[in-house]
């Protein structure tokens, strides 16, 4: 028997996890992702998640022989730079653009900086700001099939709707890692797996979806959180990006609050500004601070925490209500207090904004059925409202919806006529908005604009008795501008500017055919 | 019922089949028996027998020395061969006393006759316990006699009987528990003797219902004691995890279980006291387990005192045909010492022979890779240490910044957060050194301040 053993200090087992392992498990995760963008973008997506990962391997690699340090590439970090880099850039870029940023984030943000666990931002979004600031116009240029056009967040920030379904399954005009659906089944399998840290991925998700609800302007409205969730690399930020273990902190107190300011950070720029690829640089932002937060956060040991010296000195237990903290306690009631009084400010402005456009649309009723005392709804006109509910109406007068419709009552409360408010789209310089007055006969008592930016000069002379006033008296099925044959219905346009008189005339059309479908189609 | 756990903890293999189901035997030794003098904390003892004298087991073979002490009992019959410097599991040679064995196994007394303790004064129950010898079977070996007598034994809320067993590989105490629960439950009636306002709780892992149910039973109908079982997860034998599960309370490095109102003994420990005080009898053996991957037999044993590793490895038949073991650790691969050879005496608080085929300690070295600072060994710790910023503090040479920031003597040294890391860093072992260094900068300081 060998007597040869050998000694060490305890202990003397370790758990089967290494950091080999815990690399390659993230890139397993990443493969979902990572195959459906291929799948969707096509084949030069391939190459540049091709050149992305081979150029950050190939980096680390020489960075490693150059220095005459030992090689590292086979525990799988560089290989996870390469493809979080490619996953967030357009499927369309040159190929420069990968390699570029790749050799950036190894050498620069990894490398220089002591390489794994030492490098202070996550490289794989420096690689990213790198090439953003180096090609911008290259790297933000999203084309599918040649054809560049608007991604799901730039279409947000235009104010017109997405789809989230399409958003979910990586459907969109954005980045090569964009499947939502692909990026959750991958960041909760590390999460199950405890490979990432949930702890940041709910405080990153949570704080970014309280600011939106607060501050967004739409409170709680599922579509719109979601929208903001699913779009400009939030979930692969929570996931895969804000959880590396480098450039976070190591408590738990931490991490949540690491979360939090990535969280309000990201939130905040998509509110109050338009840059682009907002979340990234909320990530590294927040990675900056992670040296401090590491500095001032740290928790003491449990035996030294207030609750147990006092049960050291043989103080009764506390009950749950006495175990919370004062400071959580404070700031809980401020978040209350403010939260209360940020949506109170809101819904005071809201109401007198209602208020104010009631009022403006009250002078322009009054302005067009002078005999009238009070307005007020008529079921008929209500049905038909709700009926065409803020879409385009009809088809013959051009993008035109019909705003509101009421009685005027005379002071017997017989009607005295009805006012129409029509908005059309089709001004020469935005939207035009008008009250038609019709009397119980048929016949139009006058407009009135209340909203009008036409140029001025031209369109603006709309304005003008000479051009308004010819639709006053007359009861006619439609009016027609600068007709050929003589006639009631016809209509001179404003010199130098047909555009904005067909807008106008097409708007009238329009609530003339309203208000015979309402009182029961005493159409021609 | 489950009850809580402590926070923090890892979960090791538990590779207790091999020999959990293996009924305690007797190995007796065939060759000379080595006590220690000083294998307690206190002052080392004094022996009191020459060379060439003749000894029977359970003769005192050297006294107590000063109050916090124990005494060494002979375990075997035979002559006085030695007082020499032997080599010690720790690897360190000490002061020993050397047994020829005559085989005989002559005793001193037969301890047969049961009395009763109630009539007995808290002294007398000290001094049959300190007579005894007992001292902690499983932690430091702290003397018995000193710990049951603390300032003020009307403090004591709880007094914990440890059978956790959360060590991997060790099976002992749970085949004690299963066959002496009775005794158990005495001893822990004479303890509750000492300790009017106290409770008596036997804690056993959920790994072990046999012997849950055996201790259950034996308390059943006793005055003030229940049996908690607590989740399976290492380092809940710990006595700081043990105090926080039962009495809720965390206390520092610099109080004792005392202060907090608790006292926590082994199982094999309370099983020595209550056969001391009822029976008279020394403790002469405990309970270990042989296992490991190269063992060819895997099994518990009473073990006498002063046996050689090597005749304990015999009893369980030796090594596996072939089997080349690496590594030989003198308890589990947690918290246990590895040995450089079979051939050191058995010390009390020994609680198990563990012959390892693989070292992963050296696959770790291999594997070793920087601090990812992926935060794993953070809530592993059982005291609510940061380890990663502990180890990060000691290689940048902040020692100052380990101990009064990062409170770095509060550690335990459990090697939960070694066993966790990915990165395979050998903290734990920082740790120690660390807390070494500073123990010996106090003691220099106290030296020049006395100048
Ligand atoms: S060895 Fe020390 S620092 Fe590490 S887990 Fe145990 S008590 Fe905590
Ligand atoms: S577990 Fe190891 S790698 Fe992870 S933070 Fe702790 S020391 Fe660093």
């Amino acid at each position: 028997m060998s007597t040869a053993y050998n000694l060490s200090a305890s202990p003397h087992t370790r758990d089967g996890l290494t950091t080999q392992r815990i690399m390659w498990t993230v890139v397993a995760a990443l493969a979902p992702v990572t195959i459906m963008g291929v799948w969707y973008y096509g084949f030069h997506a391939f190459l540049v998640l091709l050149v992305s990962v081979a150029t950050a391997v190939a980096s680390e690699y020489a960075f490693c022989m150059f220095c005459r340090k030992p090689v590292t590439i086979s525990d799988g970090s560089a290989v996870i730079t390469g493809l979080l880099l490619a996953l967030s850039l357009a499927p369309s870029v040159p190929l420069y653009v990968p390699l570029c940023g790749s050799m950036f984030a190894i050498l620069v943000a990894k490398c220089c900086f002591g390489g794994l666990g030492k490098n202070f931002i996550n490289p794989a979004l420096a690689g990213r700001c790198f090439v953003l600031i180096s090609f911008s116009s290259t790297v933000s240029s999203y084309k599918v099939d040649g054809i560049t056009s608007a991604t799901p967040m730039m279409t947000m920030r235009a104010g017109r709707a997405v789809s989230i379904t399409q958003m979910f399954l990586g459907r969109t005009n954005a980045v090569i890692g964009s499947c939502i659906l692909a990026l959750l089944i991958g960041g909760l399998a590390l999460w199950v797996l405890d490979i990432i840290n949930g702890d940041i991925v709910l405080s990153v998700l949570i704080s970014f979806t309280i600011f939106l609800v607060v501050f967004g302007g739409q409170g709680v409205d599922p579509k719109f959180l979601l929208a903001h969730l699913c779009g400009g690399g939030v979930m692969m930020g929570a996931f895969f990006m804000a959880t590396d273990y480098t450039t976070s902190p190591v408590t738990r107190p931490g991490r949540i609050l690491y979360g939090a300011l990535i969280g309000i950070l990201g939130a905040m720029f998509r509110v109050f500004s338009s840059v682009p690829d907002a979340f990234s640089y909320s990530i590294i932002i927040s990675n900056l601070f992670v040296p401090l937060i590491d500095i001032f956060v740290v928790p003491k040991p449990y035996a030294y925490r207030k609750e147990a010296m006092a049960l050291q000195r043989g103080e009764p237990k506390k009950n749950l209500l006495q175990r919370i903290p004062v400071p959580v306690m404070v700031l809980a009631v401020i978040t209350l207090v403010s939260g209360f009084a940020l949506s109170g400010v809101f819904t005071m402005t809201k109401s007198t904004i209602e208020e104010q456009k009631l009022l403006a649309n009250s002078a322009s009723y009054q302005a067009v059925i002078p005999a009238a005392q009070t307005f007020e709804t008529d079921d008929d006109l209500e049905r038909l409202l709700s009926e065409v509910g803020g879409d385009v109406y009809g088809s013959d007068f051009g993008r035109v919806t019909i705003n509101s419709a009421v009685a005027g009552k005379d002071a017997d409360g017989c009607l005295a006529g009805t006012a129409i408010s029509v908005t059309s789209a089709e001004g020469f310089d935005g939207d035009i908005t008008l009250t038609v007055g019709i009397d119980p006969e048929g016949r139009v008592t006058g407009i009135s604009f209340t909203a009008l930016n036409e140029t001025p000069g031209m369109g603006m002379r709309a304005d003008e008795p000479a051009f308004k006033d010819q639709f006053a008296g007359k009861k006619v099925d439609a009016f027609v501008l600068n007709g050929k044959t003589e006639s009631d219905a016809n209509i001179d346009s404003v010199s130098g500017a047909s555009t904005t008189s067909g807008a106008v005339v097409n708007a009238v059309n329009a609530a003339l055919d309203f208000y015979r479908m309402a009182k029961g189609g005493t159409q021609p | 019922m489950v009850g809580n756990s402590f926070r923090g903890g890892v979960h090791p293999k538990e590779c207790k089949e091999r020999s959990r189901d293996v009924p305690l035997r007797s190995a007796d030794p065939k060759g000379d028996l080595v006590f220690l003098l000083g294998q307690h904390i206190g002052t080392p003892a004094r022996p009191v027998v020459k060379k060439n004298d003749p000894v029977l087991a359970g003769q005192i073979l050297a006294e107590a020395d000063g109050f916090v002490s124990a005494h060494v009992i002979c375990s075997c019959s035979g002559t006085v061969k030695a007082l020499e410097k032997r080599r010690t599991v720790s690897g360190r040679m000490m002061d020993c006393i050397v047994i020829q064995n005559d085989g005989e196994y002559r005793c001193t007394g037969n301890w047969d006759k049961r009395d009763e303790f109630t009539a007995l004064r808290t002294e007398e129950i000290l001094s049959r316990v300190k007579a005894a010898g007992i001292i902690g079977l499983g932690g430091a070996g702290f003397p018995t006699h000193v710990k049951l007598a603390p300032k003020n034994p009307q403090a004591i809320r709880y007094v914990i009987v440890n059978g956790t067993e959360c060590e991997p590989w060790l099976t002992c105490n749970d085949q004690l528990m299963r066959t002496n629960a009775a005794e158990i439950a005495d001893g822990l009636e004479v303890m509750l003797a000492l300790f009017p306002n106290a409770e008596g709780v036997v804690c056993i892992e959920d790994n072990k219902p046999e012997a849950a149910a055996a201790m259950q039973k034996a308390v059943s109908g006793r005055q003030k004691m229940r049996v908690q079982v607590l989740p399976t997860k290492y380092s809940q034998g710990g006595e700081h995890s043990l105090i926080r599960v039962i009495s809720g309370i965390d206390y520092p490095a610099d109080m004792l279980p005392a202060d907090v109102g608790c006292l926590v003994d082994n199982v094999g420990t309370v099983y020595a006291i209550g056969r001391a005080v009822l029976y008279g009898e020394p403790l002469l053996s405990h309970v270990m387990t042989v296992s490991g991957d190269a063992v060819s037999h895997p099994g518990n044993f009473w073990v006498r005192e002063g046996t050689g590793f090597r005749d304990l490895l015999e009893a369980a038949g030796g090594l596996k045909e072939g089997a080349e073991p690496k590594k030989i650790l003198a308890g589990g691969p947690m918290m246990g010492i590895a040995m450089g050879s079979l051939d050191v005496p058995v010390q009390r608080n020994n609680n198990g022979l563990t012959l390892l085929l693989t070292d992963d300690n050296e696959a770790a070295e291999k594997q070793a890779t920087a601090c990812l600072r992926c935060g794993r060994c953070l809530p592993t710790c059982p005291a609510g240490l940061l380890p990663q910023m502990m180890a990060a503090a000691y290689e940048a040479g902040d020692l100052d910044r380990f101990e009064k920031k990062l409170y770095g003597m509060e550690c335990v040294l459990c090697g939960s957060c070694t066993f966790i890391c990915p990165a395979k860093r050998p903290l734990t072992q920082m740790f120690r050194q660390a807390k070494a260094e500073i123990q010996t900068a106090r003691r220099i300081r106290a030296a020049g301040g006395e100048k």
